[in-house]
Order: C-alpha cells, then structure tokens, then sequence
C-alpha cells in the first residue's frame, strides 16, 4: 500500500464530494459525485479490491451517474426554479450537526489508530474470490438482488403509467 | 503509516459532507445525490474493515449495496420527474401532501 496514491485520491475525494454538496448548478453537482465515485474507486484498488472497485466505476460511474445527468436534462430547469432551490436558513445548524458528528467519527477512528493492531491483510478481492463466495455462501442474497431489481422495474413501469395517464387526464380536461 | 484508522476518518468525513447535504439542501436531486454520498462513505469504511480483517464479508456487502443503490436511484429518479410534471418544481418543501 502507498501512502502518496491514499492521500491524492482522498484529497480528490473530499474537494469533489464539497463540490457535490456546494455548487449552484446540477449538472456540475452531478458531475462532481461522477469525480467522487471515480476516486472512489481508485481506492478500493489501493485497498486491493479490484471487483468492487471495477463494478463501482462501471455501475455507478457509467449507468447510475448517466442516468442522474440524463434526468438533469430532461427535467429543463430554469433559473427561477434554481433560485427557489437555494437554502439560506438552516445552513449553519446543518453545518454545526455536520460539524458534531464529523468529531463523533474521528472519536471513534481515533481508537483504531491507536490500537495499531489492524496490519493489511492479504485480501485480494479478484473476480475469481469474490465470485467463488458469491456464488456459494452468498447465493440466496444474490438470487434475492435479482428479484429487487425486478420489483424495481416493476414500481418505475408503474410510476411512468400513472404519469402517462395523469397526461391524457390534462389534455382530455 | 496508513492503518484503518486514515480510511476510517476519510469515510466518516465524506460521511458528515454527506449528511450536511441531505439535511440542508432543499433540492430534492441535490438530496439524492448527498445520499449517495452517504453509501459511498460507508461503502469505503466496508472495504477498509475487510481488507484489514482478512475477511471478504465486507467487499460482499459494497457489492449488494451498489445493486441496491441502482435499484433505488431509479424509482428516486422516476419519483422527482413525476413530480416535476405535476409540480414543475424540485423543492422538497412543496411535497406537502401524502396523495395529490
């Protein structure tokens, strides 16, 4: 494990999730957490998890986050209703319970570097391990995975009926 | 030296910016985009626990939680869009009633 690689894709981390949470315009949030997941995942390969690190850059990366910027899109925001959007009130409360919990976190890090017991293991998370485990100890939670996924396509193909439906209502009236 | 004590603090700060996303936005994209935020943190907290407990188990989970992930971001997506039409706005104080 090298230090240097930890520290430059931590740092990318922080500044793209600041970003995420920060700036004005959508599109740039979006694409901020597209930069985020993307360091991300040179993380999980520095931590020797190379399966999840690829699935994570080519599921969310690739589909989920294009999907989001897909929708950004379409939705056609103007720049009143990003106006509207913009919180001013309970900025500082939010920051100060962002600030406590972030002191509560370190609370509790901070007993792990102290213990300095936890040495890297020899964990190699290749397709081939992770696979031969998925597909034996874990096969019920990957069967069930599926099933969601079809629930999922089931309640958006509902939504996008009742949208369909609620339109002819509007045209009808 | 990095132990999981750097992972665990990097996460857990992605964590709080996270958070404060989710609590003060009132952007309801912003908010879903903060929540994924979130499950990245504790996606990164996982792995590092796994890699230093010589123990798959973790990166097992990462891998669950990014299929459920996808799941959800799909209906929150499908969610906001319908309520663009009917609302044409984002702000999540609009939502006021439980049926429309």
């Amino acid at each position: 494990m090298s230090p240097f690689f930890f520290y430059l894709f931590a740092a990318i981390l922080i500044f793209a999730s600041l970003c995420v949470v920060m700036a004005r315009n959508p599109l740039y949030n979006v694409l901020a957490l597209v930069v985020a997941i993307f360091s991300l995942s040179c993380l999980f390969v520095v931590l020797e998890a190379f399966f999840v690190g690829m699935i994570l850059l080519l599921v969310y990366a690739g589909a989920v986050l294009v999907f989001f910027l897909f929708v950004v899109m379409c939705l056609n925001l103007n720049a009143v209703a990003l106006k509207e959007t913009q919180q001013t009130r309970f900025r500082w409360l939010g920051a100060m319970v962002g600030l406590m919990f972030l002191c509560l976190i370190f609370l509790a890090a901070k007993s792990f570097i102290k213990a300095q017991t936890m040495e890297a293991s020899s964990v190699r998370g290749t397709i081939e391990t992770i696979g031969r485990i998925l597909f034996t100890d874990y096969l019920l939670p990957f069967e069930l995975t599926s099933l969601l996924l079809l629930i999922a396509i089931f309640g958006i193909v509902s939504l996008a009926q009742g949208a369909l439906s609620t339109g002819k209502d509007i045209k009808n009236s | 030296m990095i132990t999981i004590g750097s992972y665990l603090a990097l996460s857990g700060m992605i964590f709080s910016i996270g958070l404060v996303g989710v609590m003060t936005s009132r952007n309801v994209l912003k908010v879903l985009l903060s929540l994924e935020l979130l499950l990245a943190a504790s996606n990164l907290s996982f792995v590092a626990f796994s890699k230093f407990n010589g123990d798959y188990a973790g990166q097992l989970i990462v891998f669950f939680v990014i299929l459920v992930a996808a799941a959800e971001v799909a209906i929150g997506l499908a969610i906001i869009v319908l309520m663009y039409r009917r609302l044409s706005t984002i702000q999540a104080d609009e939502l006021r009633t439980m049926k429309w």
